[in-house]
């Protein structure tokens, strides 16, 4: 018996052996330590479509284009690219040159094991695979419909040997896009994750495991990828290009104290390896946050932000003690949240019957002036939200502070009045569904809204949560349009109010993004004539003009802006920012002891 | 030979099992199961792009056709691979299997010895002060949540607020110190909570050995505490002990601790496997439920095989 026993006892050392990998000599390395509340999925670019996923494409690959480190509103500036792309008068070609001796990580997918030159080919084959079904891509819509030739290489195949009129090489460090019609947001679009550019070789070697073996030119190669973390480590090969701070938009008063200008001509990347830690419990995260040799960025749960802040408003200030030991930032994030309703419900949207549509238009107005954003920020934001008035939020160029606040008006005796004088009873009001992710908080915001309804005489057994397992679920029901109120949150994949109309665009309806499946002949109208052009004030008046149009339909319930906080400890030189893009600004973060 | 023809023929009877078991599991999948197709088209799909990754997914395949795929696949071994990663699931299986039976094996040994070590010792003393403190404190162990305890444990032993020992979180295992480092404050949760269970159980399976009437006779034979406990109670006690144990074995070796794991930043073939759940991700799901139902087969053949090395009388036929 006791020889089984100590058979048994020794059995996990034997295991641990299995679970042991090679030890990394971190000794004498800069190592930073990064969290984040989510994972990433896939690392291929082509499926990019998280911010979890951007913070490690777009440190293992290059873009075209990437944003300033630190200039606010956000600039665009070359990365791979050479310059700004050149564009002809009629806005529809665009000539990019890319760098030369730019090179892929060292891989087994190359001849030799070595990584060759990145050329323009690899860009025009990375743009070709998001019209690949088998890439399964989820930026394709960037650049669907725009340019020329693309759809029907697709439809002839996705033969990457056949040419796509608009996406050229014209020699192997120049590009060529010819678009169908004018498309001012292409660069923005150059600067996403889902424009990487990847090697044909290293798609082809891995298969389908290319989405877990990424083969770039950034400034980190991938060590290892599992369902907790990251771990990338320095790219030898990345191109030494020093940093110039006050090119990046450094301001002494906004930057100075966080010993940022220490970074100022060195190359980047800066840490010899990153490791971003995926934790979704914020008690765990900031727990190894507060340790410090474990994480040394996070946000603030919840539920400490009493204990943590000394102040919420109107700027957040730290407790002193917590001032003491670290560095905090805060800023609205690149997005806002917003109920929608469904307009291809006729009973509560669009309807045949004339009359009927005008009820529904009362309905969704009363139903608005029910909303009482004070008590969504307090409950659900604390207290920290930026309200504003319709689908143009404060962090793009286009939000306009002036704007009418009529639309978030909280006036449940307005909105009881709206019904009766359209003529609703409350037998002939409709039962309405508000679908959500079955969550204790999706819970709560529909009681909430709920509790509100009824103070403009809804029914409560008229008002029902449909709650879905997953967001995979839910997001089924949106896109097959089956629920009639959708809360949804957007954020931003380029810092350009048309991002957020697009939401609104009647060809974007379901199973697309325009989740309200709004269609209005005028907003539609003024959507493709903006589409094509440049920033300028007649797009910004246009731009508003749409907005308005959106609050006067009463087809959304908008829109909130959540304000971030992060911290990090002193001894490492960053300004965090997670929104745009995602992670961009981790090749700038410096550490200022290595390891021991 | 005696030995090998009963598990041979033990296994085979064992497939109706495992057919019963993957195809309820497989039907609750497809039918039930979170589509995956809405997370894999974007923010922006078109109905055509909807239906292309339908048709990769082989959602628009006739259920018998993929569930005989089902089957091959657990034949050959080869679950393709990843809805979500896009990783072959065999080699997610290899990394974290080893990696969350690293971590449990711990707390379930010493959950299960540290059991049968107290229901002795509670049995023995049955009615009087130690068996009261014993199983006080299973109550204690069973009545609070997983949960709370390693949260609680989380900031006693690891957090900066607590003693600061243990690392809260991770798993850079690189030799048997950082293992002891990484594993010991999950396993003193799950023997906290495990201890509870085990203890109750084991002891009231003790008790009934001991009211035995060969028990009894030893005692008035006037044989030492030791050897009454060890040899006629433990020994005889031990089919069903040895039962609960074998039976726990498949959900340890593939579904690892969600909650550990979870919690600790494991990477362990638990949170794959949570991952799986609500995202439908079903070439993982079909390799876990597949992979657990033989599991389970194999640990009735072990089950019965150990009966008879415990019991002589036992017969394997």
């Amino acid at each position: 018996m006791p020889k089984r026993f100590f058979a048994l006892l020794t059995l996990p050392l034997f295991l641990l052996l299995g679970a042991c990998t090679d030890g990394p000599d971190t000794a004498g390395m800069k190592i930073y330590r990064h969290s984040l509340s989510g994972s990433p999925t896939s690392l291929d670019p082509a499926q990019s479509a998280t911010v979890y996923a951007n913070h490690v494409v777009v440190n293992v690959y290059d873009t075209l284009y990437s944003y300033k480190y630190l200039a606010r509103p956000y600039q665009i500036k070359p990365n791979l690219a050479v310059a700004l792309p050149e564009v002809s008068e009629d806005g529809l070609t665009y000539t990019i040159r890319i760098k030369q001796g730019v090179e892929f990580i060292d891989d087994p997918a190359f001849p030799d094991g070595k990584g060759r030159e990145v050329t323009a080919a690899d860009f025009v084959y990375s743009l070709k695979r998001h019209f690949d079904p088998k890439t399964r891509s989820q930026g394709s819509w960037f650049w669907a419909g725009r340019i020329k030739g693309m759809e029907a290489w697709k439809k002839a195949g996705s033969d990457y040997d056949k040419e796509v009129e608009g996406l050229k090489a014209l020699d192997r460090y120049t590009i060529q896009i010819i678009l169908n019609k004018p498309f001012p947001q292409l660069i923005h679009t150059l600067a996403q994750g889902y424009s990487a550019v990847v090697p044909r070789e290293a798609v082809e070697y891995y298969g389908r495991e290319f989405s877990v073996h990424p083969v770039g030119s950034g400034p980190f190669r991938l060590q290892r990828f599992d369902s907790v973390g990251v771990v990338l480590l320095k790219n030898p090969k990345y191109r030494k290009e020093p940093i110039d701070l006050a090119y990046e938009g450094y301001d002494e008063a906004l930057h100075g104290k966080y010993g940022i200008r220490e970074i100022d001509g060195k190359i980047p990347p800066l840490v010899d390896r990153l490791e971003i830690h995926f934790i979704k419990q914020s008690l765990s995260r900031w727990n190894s946050f507060t340790k410090g040799d474990e994480i040394q960025y996070a946000g603030i749960p919840k539920e400490l932000l009493d204990d943590v802040l000394a102040q919420k408003q109107p700027s957040i200030v730290l407790k002193p003690e917590y001032a003491q030991k670290y560095f905090m930032t805060s800023g609205y994030e690149n997005g806002f949240v917003h109920t929608d309703f469904n307009m291809r419900d006729p009973e509560i949207g669009y309807n045949q019957d004339k009359q009927r549509e005008k009820m529904n238009h009362a309905l969704r107005c009363a139903i608005r002036y029910a909303f009482d954003w004070d008590d969504r920020n307090k409950k659900f934001y604390n207290e920290m939200g930026f309200v504003f008035p319709g689908i143009i939020p404060p962090v793009v160029p286009e939000y306009d502070p002036d704007a009418s606040r009529e639309a978030l008006r909280h006036d449940p005796a307005l909105g009881r009045k709206l019904l009766d004088d359209a003529g609703w009873t409350t037998d002939m009001l409709p039962t309405l569904t508000y679908g959500g992710v079955a969550s204790v908080d999706s819970r709560q915001m529909f009681e909430q809204f709920r509790g509100w309804l009824m103070k403009i005489g809804y029914p409560k057994e008229k008002i029902v949560f449909d709650s879905y397992a997953s967001f995979g679920d839910f997001n089924r029901a949106v896109k097959k349009a089956k629920i009639k109120i959708v809360g949804m949150g957007w954020g931003l994949d380029y810092p350009d109010a048309e991002n957020t109309l697009q939401l609104f665009y009647g060809p974007n309806g379901s199973p697309g993004s325009n989740n309200a499946n709004f269609d209005d002949p005028e907003y539609n109208r003024l959507y493709e004539q903006t589409a094509v052009m440049q920033q300028s004030p007649e797009r910004t008046r246009l731009y508003r003009k749409m907005n308005q149009i959106v609050l006067d339909a009463c087809v959304t319930i908008s829109g909130l802006s959540r304000r971030q906080i992060f911290l990090w400890h002193k001894d490492v030189v960053s300004f965090p920012d997670q929104s745009i893009v995602g992670g961009f600004h981790l090749k700038y973060v410096d550490v200022k002891e290595a390891e021991k | 030979m005696e030995m090998l023809q009963y598990a041979l023929r033990k296994f085979i009877t064992g497939i109706p099992l495992i057919i019963g078991v993957t195809l309820i599991s497989f039907l609750l999948m497809v039918y039930f199961g979170p589509d995956k197709t809405y997370e894999l088209v974007g923010k922006n799909p078109t109905p055509e792009q909807i239906q292309e990754v339908r048709h990769q997914l082989g959602y628009d395949k006739p259920f018998v056709t993929r569930y005989l795929e089902y089957m091959k696949e657990l034949v050959t071994f080869d679950f393709g691979y990843s809805d979500s990663t896009g990783e072959r699931v065999n080699s997610i299986l290899a990394r974290t299997v080893p990696i969350s039976l690293a971590l449990i094996i711990p707390g379930f040994v010493l959950g299960n010895l540290l059991g049968i070590a107290l229901a002795l010792i509670a049995a023995y003393h049955r009615g009087g002060w130690w068996d009261k403190i014993i199983m006080g404190g299973s109550v204690v162990g069973m009545s609070v949540s997983f949960l709370i305890v390693i949260i609680a444990f989380q900031i006693i032993f690891s957090s900066n607020d607590g003693l600061g020992w243990f690392p809260v979180r991770g798993w850079n295992v690189y030799g048997f110190w950082d293992y002891l480092r990484y594993v010991t404050v999950p396993t003193l949760a799950t023997v906290f909570v495990a201890l509870g269970y085990n203890t109750r159980f084991y002891r009231a399976v003790i008790v009934e050995e001991m009211g035995r009437d060969h028990v009894r006779t030893a005692k008035a034979f006037g044989t030492p505490p030791g050897e009454l406990l060890f040899k006629h109670i433990l020994k005889n006690a031990m089919i069903p002990i040895i039962t609960r144990i074998m039976f726990s074995i498949p959900l340890v070796v593939i579904s690892g601790s969600l909650l550990l794991e979870s919690y600790f930043g494991i990477p362990g073939v638990g949170l794959v496997t949570y991952d799986a759940i609500t995202t439908g991700d079903q070439p993982i799901l079909k390799a876990v439920v597949g992979i657990t139902a033989v599991l389970f087969v194999v640990v009735l053949i072990l089950n019965d095989i150990f009966y008879k090395l415990v019991d002589p009388r036992v017969s394997l036929k």
